[in-house]
């Protein structure tokens, strides 16, 4: 096991690493933005650029631009956004208000959509499975931007219980606050339907699939109480498929969602990447690029890793 | 059978092909306009007042009743769309209005407009200056360049002996000088620096002491082609391209100023498909297609063609800003300000003050690699972060940033060290305790914000103006553009086109299709806040700086229009008085349009160039093809449809409509019928703004957008009365005087000289004689004044109701409150708020 996480993690660094040389590659091949008159920050820019080598071979920036990240942790300044503010400040400033929402979105989700999933794969076919069922699809098939504008008219504009945006940190005083949390229920709350939705649909199939096998039917001859036997079999054998999907869900919290942080004034990550395209920022577009990189090839090897503690069938890197 | 089926079907076809050949019409060659000449009639000549005149200093005292000192809270709630683009309020080098936004409260300019007594206009007064400025020009003949006999070159400023920066501080002469020191550092380069070098208030010796034994370019003081052929090289500012840093195939970014003879090129980012023709660019080839002489922007030249010279290196004795005493400064000038006591303020109504300490603290030394080094003074390039961050921030306005969260939000409170909220001169003035400016980048949150009482203003957008337009709290804030119908009337290549559309040229069709529309109609059913637009300038614009005189509010604006449109005043007349005319005008008369077009089809057909039976068709380009312009186009096809109703045009006549982003280019290179076109400019230079974009515009022969139509074949009398009498010279000619042109002019300026030793209200008069000519034979025809239409909350009363040249709505320092924020939280839970 030891040995096969090693191996994943090295092969992680050389994907990372063929990923964001390609990505440097691409990127440098593409007119490189203008500065845009005179100026301190301006004339910052330009003393940037030539301290990562703009001006030379695309392979020798590439070097100095690892070497920049490994030897100062300098990532750039921003160009075209944020102009010469650090670009790794600036994404430690937003990331913490993406992650926390979408956290708590995360929490409620997994309790509820597991809830109700086990709930209607237990009735199912009955009337509580169809109003479930067909809820699922409603919320699975309308996008999240929806429900934040009903949420934002219906509980915070018409019904006042929220304010209409995200407190900030002169009115909340912390992230970690109760006014902050409150003033995030309505985000949480329109981050939370589909993802809900997702758990709950997925742990019905899964489950409804589990529960009519030759096992569950041995396991009650056995004489286990049909609780014992859903939570002892069903739910483990069902989770090698959920826990995956859990998984994907976190990694989602990192990418934010830029449509819900406009509505509910979240100074969060979520459109950091799609205008760092649209404006060429390169030093923002490469930070994202491996940022998300990373975080996506982690997850892919916790999760791998993950399979092996809920089915001690699966072994990691056994050849028998 | 199926041989001769196909035989009787070929020959039908080319028997169809044949028939239509045979019906083409063949328009004449050419289609001449015949003479045109505008009779302006008599203007009277007034000679200007010594020095310009006098702006009031007479300051509206706030509002009755108001207690602006009592112990309630009272807090403005704003919000913007975002704070990413820049992060930067430091005085020497803001960047961007959002900068600026938090600037403007955090600071004292020299003076300052304010909404005048009777809220009709501005005051000046001084605000970080002690007294009005002083010509002390004579105490430096001799030195700086200063000549004998020379006035308006040098001027002293009293400082305010009680500004203090936030912590007390006092502020006194070598703060200012010190702060000049750091604006026109070399090694920091700071944003702001050419605002003391490049312009009306250039300091003498403030760009050489900036740029200190590096490579200077200012104007060409002869033209190109006589300088190359001198041996003068010649630098293109690659701004007129918007090319500046754009990289070359290297990589290395292009410098702002490259010599025209440099066939380097490099990449222009705006032209998207890398195949284009001017994907890439050299300046030698933007030069020889576009700036050289008889080039396409040929005018322009002297705005972008530099000579390069080795800037002096000066020390800082020898720059224009003097220490007089601790409270006193002077400013000595390259040029003499004109019009001193509206300019001078004017240009001092900002301020370059920044705190010594602070400023030194918040530096940071790198060399030519980039590297960090410890000192000044080897470092080649200074950065700070000064003003960047709520630790690094200084205030010495009216309030002080308190707060600062990226993208969120940023709060401003009183800044008690403030001398304004104790020197008894800002009485009726800045009730507003604290400022909160929240980031809400979506729209309908800012509208559903505003309407829960979180926000105390919110722009509106179209969609918006269906529920909002009627309501008591809208506000309407005009810019300096218009929107108007522009035709072509190139006969060439209108033909080309093969539509038809050639039509175009006869001036009552033109005529006739303007007459045909509403502007009233128009600018309500398909603008978020225009407001019905007649002539080329709008209410923005202001002639007179001293009173604050609108153009558009002008008899002779007013006349000019009315005139255009065929209405009458007086005895006889069709209203009373000009006011009324003015007042009743629409623009649309249906009548009048079908007799137009009726003498359109009649003289077009004898004129060959239209044979009475041909099908018409024409284009209107548009942006895109969203909602707004098909509702447009339907509009302008109805009424065309009405208007030919009746004449030989009736039947024959259609419009199409095609979206281009480059509808501007296509309409200048000729390839469009019809566009709207939307021009607007300084609104201090009505002048200045009618000259470049109608009548001596960038072709060098006329106008902009009205392709075809040439101002330098129209002629413009103008009867001054006198011994001179009329004068008769070409349109261009007329405005390009208006401009301040005087050698290019011989005919006008010699009769008559400089353009500017004339009063306002005369400069007001040729204005509107040039404007009028422009427009009576329709080359475009407005539409609607482009406005940005606003809600102001309930909690809170601005100081005027309708925008106020240079000072809007009365701004912060005006705004009284009917609710404290106690009061306006209790009122807005138990409250509907309706708007």
């Amino acid at each position: 096991m030891t040995k096969y996480v090693i191996k994943r993690i090295l092969l992680m660094f050389l994907t990372l690493f063929i990923i964001t040389i390609m990505c440097f590659v691409l990127i440098k091949l593409l007119p490189l933005p203008a500065v845009r008159e005179m100026g301190k920050d301006i004339n910052l820019v330009l003393m940037r650029r030539e301290k990562m080598g703009y001006n030379r071979p695309i392979m020798v920036q590439f070097f100095l631009y690892i070497k920049n990240i490994l030897t100062d942790w300098d990532w750039g300044v921003g160009e075209q956004m944020y102009e010469g503010l650090e670009i790794w400040d600036v994404m430690m400033q937003k990331l913490p208000y993406t992650v926390v929402v979408n956290l708590y979105s995360i929490l409620i989700s997994i309790p509820l959509g597991l809830g109700l999933g086990i709930y209607a794969a237990l009735k199912k076919n009955k009337w509580q499975d169809t109003v479930i069922s067909t809820l699922v699809m409603v919320f699975i098939s309308v996008p999240s931007y929806v429900y934040a504008f009903l949420v934002q008219y219906i509980f915070c504009f018409k019904l006042n219980w929220f304010p209409l945006q995200l407190a900030s940190l002169s009115q909340a005083g912390s992230l970690f606050s109760g006014k902050m949390f409150i003033s995030m229920v309505p985000a949480i709350m329109s981050l939370s339907f589909g993802v809900i939705a997702g758990f709950t649909r997925y742990t019905r199939a899964e489950l409804s699939e589990v529960l009519t096998g030759d096992y569950m039917l041995l396991a009650r001859t056995k004489g286990l109480t049909k609780a014992q036997a859903i939570s002892r079999h069903a739910m483990r054998n069902a989770m090698v498929v959920i826990l995956p999907m859990i998984f994907g869900e976190f990694i989602g919290i990192l990418g934010g969602s830029m449509i819900i942080e406009n509505i509910f004034g979240i100074p969060g990550i979520g459109n950091l990447y799609v205008n760092s395209i649209t404006v060429r920022d390169y030093n923002f577009f490469m930070a994202l690029n491996i940022f998300y990189t990373l975080i996506g090839l982690v997850s892919g090897i916790v999760i791998d890793i993950s399979y092996g503690f809920i089915d001690p069938r699966i072994r990691m890197g056994s050849k028998k | 059978m199926k041989k001769l089926i196909a035989l009787v079907l070929a020959l039908a076809m080319m028997s169809g092909v044949m028939s239509a050949v045979a019906e083409g019409f063949t328009p004449a060659a050419s289609y001449d306009v015949g003479e045109r000449t505008f009779n302006a009639g008599t203007i009277a000549l007034e000679a200007a007042a010594a020095g310009g005149g006098q702006v009031s200093s007479d300051v509206y005292e706030g509002e009755e009743g108001k207690d602006y000192t009592d112990e309630k809270v009272y807090t403005y709630n704003d919000y913007t769309s975002a704070l990413t683009s820049s992060m930067n309020w430091d005085v020497l080098s803001w960047e961007t209005s959002d900068d600026s936004a938090i600037t403007d409260y955090i600071i004292s300019g020299f003076y300052t407009f304010k909404v005048n007594g009777d809220k009709t206009g501005y005051a000046i007064v001084p605000e970080a200056a002690a007294e009005m400025p002083v010509d002390v020009t004579a105490e430096y003949v001799g030195s700086y360049g200063v000549a004998e006999g020379e006035t308006g070159k040098a001027w002293r400023i009293a400082l305010n002996p009680e500004v203090s920066f936030d912590d007390g501080t006092k502020v006194n002469a070598d703060d200012y000088i010190y702060s000049m020191q750091q604006q026109l550092n070399p090694k920091m380069l700071n944003r702001r620096a050419d605002s003391w070098y490049d312009g009306q208030f250039s300091i003498v010796n403030a760009k050489n002491y900036l740029y200190a034994g590096s490579t200077v370019y200012d104007a060409i003081p002869d033209s190109a082609t006589a300088l190359l052929e001198a041996g003068t090289d010649v630098y293109l500012d690659m701004d007129f391209w918007g090319v500046v840093g754009a990289p070359d195939a290297d990589g290395n970014p292009a410098p702002q100023y490259v010599s025209v003879k440099d066939e380097t090129e490099y990449r222009d980012a705006a032209v998207e498909d890398e195949t284009d023709d001017e994907a890439w660019v050299s300046a030698k080839y933007i030069y020889e297609n576009y700036l050289a002489e008889g080039a396409p922007y040929a005018s322009y030249a002297p705005d972008y063609l530099k000579v390069a010279s080795t800037a002096k290196s000066v020390t800082w004795d020898e720059v224009g800003l003097k220490k007089i005493d601790d409270y006193t400064i002077d400013f000595i000038l390259e040029a003499p300000v004109a019009e001193a006591a509206f300019y001078v303020p004017y240009n001092l109504s900002g301020n370059f003050l920044v705190k010594k300490d602070v400023y030194e603290a918040c530096k940071s030394f790198f060399d030519e690699n980039g590297q960090p080094v410890d000192t000044e003074e080897e470092a080649a390039t200074v950065t700070t972060t000064y003003c960047r961050s709520l630790d690094t921030t200084v205030s010495y306005g009216p309030y002080k940033l308190t707060s600062f969260q990226l993208d969120k939000e940023y709060t401003l409170s009183r800044n008690e060290a403030w001398y304004g909220y104790q020197d008894g001169k800002h009485l009726g003035q800045y009730m507003t305790d604290n400022i909160v400016v929240s980031v809400i980048a979506d729209h309908a949150t800012a509208i559903l914000a505003f309407e829960s009482g979180e926000i105390d203003g919110v722009g509106l957008q179209t969609e918006d103006m269906d529920k909002y337009a009627a309501s008591d709290y809208i506000s309407y804030e005009p810019q300096s553009y218009t929107t108007k119908l522009t035709f072509s009337t190139a006969y060439d290549k209108l033909v080309e086109h093969g539509t038809n559309s050639q039509i175009l040229v006869v001036d009552e069709f033109r005529k006739g299709f303007a007459f045909a529309l509403d502007a009233n109609d128009f600018a309500t059913a398909y603008t978020a806040a225009g407001t019905a637009g007649y002539g080329l300038l709008n209410y923005m614009y202001c002639y007179d700086p001293f009173s604050g005189a609108l153009y558009r509010e002008s008899d002779a604006a007013k006349k000019a229009l009315v005139e255009l449109f065929d209405m009458t005043y007086g005895e006889g007349g069709d209203y009373a008085t000009l006011d009324e005319a003015y007042e009743a005008m629409t623009g649309y008369n249906m009548e009048k349009a079908q007799e137009l077009m009726a003498v359109a089809a009649d003289k077009a057909i004898e004129a060959g160039i239209w044979d009475g039976e041909s099908d018409i068709t024409l284009d209107i380009r548009v942006y895109n093809s969203d909602t707004i312009y098909v509702q447009m186009y339907n509009y302008f096809k109805a009424q065309l449809t009405e208007a030919v109703k009746g004449t030989k045009f009736e039947g024959k006549i259609d419009m199409t409509m095609t979206p281009d982003a480059d509808y501007y280019n296509t309409m200048y290179s000729g390839g469009a019928d019809m566009i709207f076109s939307t021009w607007g400019g300084a609104s201090m230079d009505p002048f200045g703004v009618i000259a470049r974009c109608y009548c001596d515009a960038a072709d060098g022969s006329g106008n902009q957008m009205e392709v075809g139509y040439d101002t330098a074949a129209i002629n413009m009398t103008i009867d001054v009365g006198g011994e001179i009498g009329e004068i008769t010279d070409t349109l261009q000619h007329w405005a390009m005087w208006a401009n301040n042109a005087v050698v290019d002019v011989p005919v006008i300026s010699e009769k008559l000289g400089a353009f500017a030793d004339y009063a306002y209200s005369t400069r007001c008069e040729v204005v509107a004689a040039i404007e009028h000519a422009f427009m009576n034979w329709f080359p475009t025809t407005s539409l609607y004044y482009r406005n940005v239409a606003s809600l102001t909350s309930q909690k809170v009363n601005q100081a005027s109701d309708t925008y106020l040249t240079l000072v809007g709505f009365g701004g912060i320092d005006f705004i009284t409150y009917n609710y404290d924020d106690a009061a306006w939280a209790d009122y807005i839970a138990n409250n509907t708020l309706v708007y």
